[in-house]
């Protein structure tokens, strides 16, 4: 009999239908990947198997966990499963951990509540999971609390939460989406062991086909709700008999046609740049100390030129970009837009300087100001310019930059909210182009994308810089992306950059520790399929 | 721009959403009464509100005198419909000071940072450690009682809170993506402030504005109380309660009456802030 066995389960929000007839079997030892695009059911797939749908929502089928249907259970019953029979991993390390808490008594609270164990033997145990899950008490003491843990040794508190009992089923949510690649490895290295020694059932819901690939015995694929595909994971992928299957395999290693520009005038000038944060002050007359977010840091780009910044999070590539962007001063060093500083005090040259580069943000939602209609959030860079168009000029040139990131005229007059994330990534990148920049830079511009819409991103990117000559400047984790849109790659690690080359050159034999250990984590669907 | 047509459907969903919820209607509507009330007496009330008629003194409520008379044989209903003009005045000229001074002086902090925010915020601590009604009683006590100077203590009042509110709700808004891509348009901290900042935070300040009006309306009614507030002849709530005080055994309705009427308008504008934190705020009514 299956660990955990859900059949025909349909979830209804209203007319809406959120889940349509899914079926999906865990065994006891095995890992099934649930993959799909936003909106395809997957977690609302890991709230049914634990029993908590959101208010609202109507469940039709049966959800049989050892036997037992978790549809028919009360509030009561559910609860002496949850946590002791059904553990959960959640994606966001940070929001899932309760910040006035200890991460002993946080591990510990689930002990005391399911086995009714005094609160010295409950801590015993608690120590003895942060161990195992790579938090050894002699640097991790139980009363340390989550906001002086990274987002790392968050996630891994979170699982020592979640296993700390025993539990028969891990279900994880995108466990290692918010974290980099090298985080990301050693998550899932972890999962993968505490499944083998526990013989647990996992479910691992991902958007990350290669993630799945490396990790599952089986896959489930999910599109609006139903199942596309199910089976073993590696033939699955491998096969792609499903077109759904092989429309989602071919975007995650899609790569944009593009040939290689010639190299052009030199355009940003990056030299010896370093930038310090205070600390705050050990006691109130020390003098605050202070963190190098970026090390003498010194950096070219040509016109019409793709290069990526890569790193981990926290090496300091944003706090570079925004130097670059003039958002931050440096505390030393100069930085050059076409021969103009951007640090400087002239105000006509500075923005003569901004005219000529541009902003993509991550997050397609935290972009836009959302009480303002698109005419005016994409004219708003017009700001800069010397002779400011009437408004009726404006929404000309506002018309022409959303065509050329493929939207149609009527966007102009609604909201940001009316938009898909890919949608909105659009006009951001129509926003950034509005004044004709020579430098875009995209910070992390694809990430918060599926698979798909960012494919279309990448090729607008590739297109752009084509017809455009328009350089771009891309941070992100992603090697694949870097891989697939940029001439030359910069790696950088603990605000210095340690390695730079020709973008394949650099990822197929990486020389700096840094680069290496960034290129041994990163998932690669082909490569997983073809070992 | 938007079409016209497209702006107020979205303002009517508002309103529409707005009046679907219960707090909100119901608040709306006792404090459209005692607004309409206030309204009316401009041009109308029952009776002349300075005319005395000791004969009809102490009346109970009647069909020639809806809510009855008091001590002077002054009609209640004329007096309370007038009294509300007063106490609507009073609460809205604070609300307006608190408002005018506060947002500013909490945008400002937040924009700066650094010093500026540290003199600005410790200023506002110092005011709100003074308690709120015993300075307004000094501030008229020292320049005189009367309608203006409870304005400007109750006003004074406002300034921090609104400064507060200011700055946490723009102190929230600065790091946010748009607000860098303002920058990087190279706008300024004004503009990006104006287009940007207080959209966002519009209906943080104005739940607090309605809580601040029901608060303005509890202070003039307790300064009146104490004869610190509107001055005879003008009829004001917080001075009927005072004048009825003596006359509970003969005459409950006096004192019964200003009561609900303060009770009423602070209810009113409770239920409807609260109603107005919901609907403005989606995050709220999403969680519901």
């Amino acid at each position: 009999m299956s660990l955990l066995s859900i059949r025909d389960l349909t979830v209804r929000f209203g007319r809406f239908t959120a889940l349509d007839g899914v079926n999906l079997d865990i065994q006891s030892g095995e890992i099934i990947g649930v993959v799909g695009e936003s909106g395809s059911g997957k977690t609302m797939t890991a709230l049914a198997s634990i029993g908590l749908l959101p208010e609202g929502a109507k469940a039709k089928g049966d959800i049989l966990f050892d036997g037992r249907n978790l549809l028919a259970l009360d509030e009561n019953g559910l609860g002496a499963i949850r946590g002791d029979d059904i553990g959960m991993v959640f994606q966001e390390p940070m929001t899932a951990l309760n910040p006035v808490k200890t991460i002993g008594d946080q591990v510990a609270e689930g002990i005391i509540w399911h086995t009714k164990v005094s609160k010295a033997e409950a801590q015993t145990k608690a120590a003895f999971m942060l161990e195992r899950v790579g938090l050894p008490l002699s640097e991790f003491p139980l009363d340390r609390y989550p906001h002086e843990l990274s987002g790392g040794q968050r996630q891994r508190v979170v699982i020592a939460i979640a296993c700390v009992l025993n539990p028969r089923l891990l279900i994880a949510d995108e466990p290692t989406t918010a974290l980099d690649a090298v985080l990301q490895a050693q998550i899932l290295d972890l999962l993968r062991s505490l499944v083998k020694e526990r013989n647990m059932g996992l479910m691992l819901i991902s958007h990350d086909l290669a993630v799945v690939a490396s990790m599952a015995d089986k896959i489930v694929i999910l599109q609006n709700g139903k199942v596309v595909e199910a089976g073993p994971a590696k033939q699955v992928l491998r096969d792609r008999r499903e077109p759904y299957t092989r429309q989602l395999a071919n975007a995650s290693i899609y790569k944009p046609d593009r040939t290689t520009r010639p190299v052009g005038a030199p355009l940003l000038k990056v030299a010896n740049v370093t930038r310090d944060y205070a600390l705050p002050r050990k006691t109130m007359f020390s003098k605050p100390g202070h963190f190098r977010a970026v090390n003498d840091v010194s950096l070219n780009i040509n016109e019409g030129e793709m290069v990526a910044l890569v790193g981990r999070s926290g090496c300091g590539k944003s706090t570079l970009a925004r130097m670059i962007l003039a958002l931050h001063k440096p505390t030393s060093g100069t930085i050059e837009l076409g021969g103009i500083s951007v640090n400087t005090e002239n105000d006509a040259e500075l923005r003569t300087a901004r005219r000529n580069m541009q902003i993509v943000f991550q997050d397609p939602y935290g972009s836009f100001n959302p009480r303002k209609n698109v005419e005016w959030l994409v004219t708003e860079p017009l700001h800069l310019l010397e002779e400011k168009p009437d408004p009726a000029e404006a929404r000309t040139m506002a018309a022409k930059v959303l065509t050329r990131v493929g939207l149609e005229q009527d966007a102009l007059e609604r909201y940001p909210h009316q938009f898909s994330g890919g949608q909105r990534q659009r006009i951001a990148i129509a926003r950034a182009l509005i004044t004709n920049p020579k430098l875009i830079i995209a910070d992390e511009p694809v990430s918060a994308l599926d698979v798909s819409i960012r494919a279309q991103v990448l090729d607008l990117f590739a297109e752009l810089n084509a017809n455009l000559g328009l350089a771009c400047l891309f941070i992100t984790h992603d090697l694949h992306v870097a891989r697939a849109i940029t001439d030359r790659v910069l790696v950088m690690s603990k605000g210095r950059i340690v390695e730079h080359g020709k973008t394949a050159d650099v990822f197929d034999n990486p020389q700096s520790d840094a680069a290496k250990e960034l290129v041994l984590a990163a998932p690669d669907l082909a490569k997983v399929l073809t070992s | 721009m938007a079409s016209p047509k497209r702006l107020t459907l979205a303002k009517n969903n508002m309103l529409r959403s707005a009046l679907r919820n219960p707090a909100f209607s119901v608040g709306f509507s006792l404090t459209l009464i005692i607004f309409l009330a206030g309204i009316v007496s401009f041009f109308w009330t029952p009776f002349d509100v300075s005319l005395v008629t000791i004969s009809e003194r102490l009346k109970a409520p009647s069909l020639t005198y809806f809510l009855g008379t008091d001590h002077f044989g002054r009609d209640i209903l004329s007096m309370l419909m007038v009294g509300a003009r007063n106490s609507i005045a009073v609460a809205c000229v604070a609300v307006g000071i608190g408002l005018a001074v506060g947002v500013p002086l909490g945008c400002w902090a937040a924009a700066r940072g650094g010093l500026v925010d540290v003199v600005l915020m410790r200023g506002n601590d110092l005011i709100f450690a003074f308690p709120a009604l015993l300075t307004a009683v000094m501030i008229t006590a020292i320049f005189g009682p009367g309608a203006v100077n409870a304005i400007i203590a109750i006003g004074i009042f406002n300034i921090p809170v609104f400064a507060r509110v200011a700055r946490a709700g723009a102190m929230a808004l600065w790091p946010r993506d748009f607000i860098l891509a303002a920058r990087a348009a190279g706008k300024n901290r004004l503009q990006i402030t104006f287009e940007h900042i207080l959209p966002n935070m519009a209906h943080l300040l104005i739940v607090q504005g309605t809580i601040q009006f029901s608060l303005g309306i509890l202070a003039e009614a307790g300064l009146s109380y104490l004869g610190l507030g509107a001055q005879p002849p003008a009829p004001s709530w917080g001075r009927m309660l005072a004048e009825a005080q003596t006359m509970m055994v003969i005459g409950p309705h006096t004192a019964l009456f200003p009561g609900l009427a303060i009770i009423i308008s602070v209810l009113g504008l409770n239920l409807m802030g609260d109603g107005l934190r919901d609907v403005l705020d989606p995050k709220l009514s999403r969680a519901k």
